[in-house]
């Protein structure tokens, strides 16, 4: 469906690999991974790709019609750099290796104990031969398991206070959406291991389609004024709708509007809200380290609140049964 | 274990002793002879099968698999063409008269596959999850799981079927197993990233992809008895029909290489052009059919003139498989073509 365009990129992937790539493997001694060196740059090519063509068409919406006008773009700066190093492919390479071996433990371990994960398309066998539709349903489970995450991700006093890193932003831009910490990413790479074990991994054949999932995140973070109607909010998520998550109430334990693509789930599960609204974002119980930090600082800060809120979350449960124990004597 | 078959009825993975027995079933050579030309093409990174005819070089259809279609084997019956997927964790079948899908079935990684030339055993390479696994190939019950080093890749036999050799791509050895026993016999230290497996006059060559050499190894005490330059990272290796040629790919220096069989002499070098060249196979006009894994395409080369043309195919081509094999009397595996 998009060959010509694909072809280029594995052709531009492919000479980095061969003269750039290959060559450095050898010389450390690490051509075990000649094979996947070849995929890493296809991200790196595609994700390159998908950067540029997110820029050229957000930065034009956000100059025409912007929410919010600010004096200085200083706070987005930290925010780029996150999307590069997730979009680019540094985090999913370096997180790959990192958890290779943890992967292989796990794999290997439930094979060993006769179970061998299924594929969608060998639970559901009519799927096989239908690549795009397979993604699609895909995309959709993989939707739903993240909107589930997220939502626990708000309802738990020491996650949500890595999360606030997300929400801590008060200059949302399309750059905002890869803002994240570390350890919340982490935690979200074991979710989506968790579910890998259950209905396989989607298929890889289709990037565009993947990048234009990634890239209706990347709009739902712009600082646009833009609204899809009344069907098209429904059908993906949009900037309007994704911004009343972002809002200034719905930073913390009630929050609503926590699909990342697609708002059925929000819609199915009760937490949708259509309002024709453009709040202020942020999250006023952020450390300023985490609004206005380097990146280095807003981790730190994110360590810290979350030890200081799940310390403050302990001892308000101390309090609480305190308080319970003489009326029950 | 019944095999899921897409056109509604159940197989088994059976081997006819008849077949064993004579290589071919009766009626087949001469019926081979007739076929339409066709070749099957691994594509890695599209999750599907190109299957081109050979005549006019058109892709006549393409046939899907699950994730990650990589290396093939042909059973000594040649009813089927089994295909390897290691990301769906399955093994594929296909018709390779007609180039029809025949179902697949379950297995756990399945990287490198290829039956012993008495058809007793069927062994698969777990790449990913570091492990070989020993099949009786005449209803796939499986006989052992080993766990003989990291990341195994490549696989050959001896002769007479007793031992299969394993490539360890991380632990950078060569193992030698026991397959009456299903137990290691040896494991040799043979360098960085060991690749592509052949078993040849009576050695057992092994592509030695983090250095520039092929080791040439003792079969019986797994004893290093050689090394060939051949150029930068090489891969694999096949042996042509003829067996007048052995040609190695090298992966870092995109170069195919050959040599000659007797003597293990560079010949000849043919440069492919940051192409990423995989695995090839030898066509009945002696043309050499090349996966090219950075091009999305097959070269079709010329050895003697050293020109190739090319056919589009999927991202990533990896396997490759020509059905005018089934012509050939003997065995047929992904190196000895
Ligand atoms: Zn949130
Ligand atoms: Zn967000």
């Amino acid at each position: 469906m998009f060959t010509p365009l694909d072809r280029i990129f594995s052709i531009i992937a492919g000479w980095i690999d061969q003269n750039a790539i290959l060559p450095i493997l050898y010389h450390f001694g690490w051509m075990e991974w000649e094979e996947l060196s070849f995929d890493w740059m296809l991200i790196c090519v595609y994700g390159v790709f998908a950067l540029l063509v997110t820029y050229a068409i957000c930065w034009p919406l956000e100059a025409l019609r912007p929410i919010e006008r600010w004096s200085s773009r200083k706070a987005v700066l930290p925010d780029i750099f996150y999307t590069v190093l997730a979009r680019v492919g540094v985090l999913p390479i370096v997180s790959f290796l990192v958890f290779y071996q943890v992967q292989v433990w796990v794999n290997g371990f439930v094979v060993d104990h006769g179970y061998i994960p299924p594929m969608l398309e060998t639970l559901i066998p009519p799927l096989l031969g239908h690549p795009v539709l397979t993604f699609l349903a895909y995309a959709l489970i993989l939707d739903c398991s993240d909107y589930w995450r997220h939502r626990l991700s708000h309802s738990f006093r020491g996650w949500y206070a890595l999360h606030a890193l997300h929400h801590a932003q008060r200059q949302m831009s399309f750059w905002s959406d890869d803002r994240n910490h570390l350890l919340d990413d982490l935690i979200g790479a074991l979710w989506f291991g968790v579910v890998a074990l259950a209905i396989g991994i989607p298929p890889l054949q289709f990037p565009l389609l993947l990048m234009f999932m990634r890239f209706v995140e990347s709009l739902s973070h712009a600082n646009v004024r833009l609204s899809f109607g009344w069907l098209g909010d429904r059908l993906l998520v949009s900037p309007r709708f994704h911004r009343i998550h972002h809002g200034l109430l719905a930073a913390g334990r009630v929050s609503c509007n926590y699909g990342a693509v697609f708002p059925i789930w929000d819609m199915i599960f009760g937490t949708a809200d259509f309002s024709d609204a453009w709040p202020a974002t942020g999250d006023r119980n952020a450390p300023e380290a985490m609004v206005s930090g380097g990146y280095l600082a807003q981790q730190w800060g994110g360590l810290t609140h979350a030890w200081g809120q799940m310390r403050a979350g302990h001892a308000k449960r101390k309090a609480a049964r305190r308080q319970a124990r003489p009326l029950s004597s | 274990m019944p095999v899921l078959d897409r056109r509604g009825f159940l197989t088994q993975a059976g081997i006819s002793t008849a077949a064993l027995a004579g290589g071919l079933r009766p009626g087949r050579a001469a019926h081979a002879a007739a076929l339409r030309p066709m070749a099957f093409v691994m594509n890695s990174g599209a999750a599907n099968v190109s299957v081109i005819d050979m005549t006019t070089r058109k892709v006549l259809r393409t046939l899907p698999t699950l994730r990650e279609p990589s290396h093939w084997a042909l059973p000594p019956d040649r009813s089927r063409l089994l295909v390897c997927d290691a990301g769906g964790n399955a093994l594929f079948y296909f018709d390779p008269e007609t180039g029809q899908e025949m179902g697949h079935r379950v297995m756990a990684d399945p990287y490198q596959i290829g039956y012993s030339p008495d058809g007793r055993y069927f062994l698969a390479n777990a790449l990913r999850l570091n492990f070989v696994e020993i099949y009786r190939a005449s209803d796939f019950h499986l006989i052992k799981r080993l766990s003989v080093g990291g990341m195994p890749s490549h696989l050959d036999f001896s002769p007479d079927s007793r031992v299969s050799f394993h490539s360890m791509q991380q632990s950078g050895t060569l193992v030698a197993i026991d397959l009456a026993r299903a137990e290691p016999r040896w494991t040799a230290k043979i360098g960085k990233v060991p690749a592509g497996v052949l078993y040849h006059n009576g050695k057992v060559l092994c592509c030695v992809m983090g250095a520039n050499y092929v080791a040439v190894l003792d079969p019986a005490s797994g004893e290093i008895v050689g090394r060939i330059h051949t150029g930068i990272g090489p891969h694999n290796l096949f042996l042509t029909p003829d067996r007048k040629t052995l040609y190695v790919t090298n992966r870092v220096g995109g170069t195919l290489v050959a040599l000659d069989p007797a003597t293990l002499a560079v010949r000849r070098t043919y440069p492919l052009h940051a192409s990423g060249p995989d695995d090839l196979a030898v066509a009945p006009d002696g043309k050499l059919w090349i996966a090219l894994r950075f091009r999305e395409q097959v070269a079709v080369l010329d050895p003697v003139s050293g020109h190739y043309d090319t056919i589009d195919v999927g991202r990533s081509p990896h396997g490759i498989f020509l059905n005018t094999m089934l012509a050939r009397p003997g065995l047929v595996t992904a190196e000895m073509l």
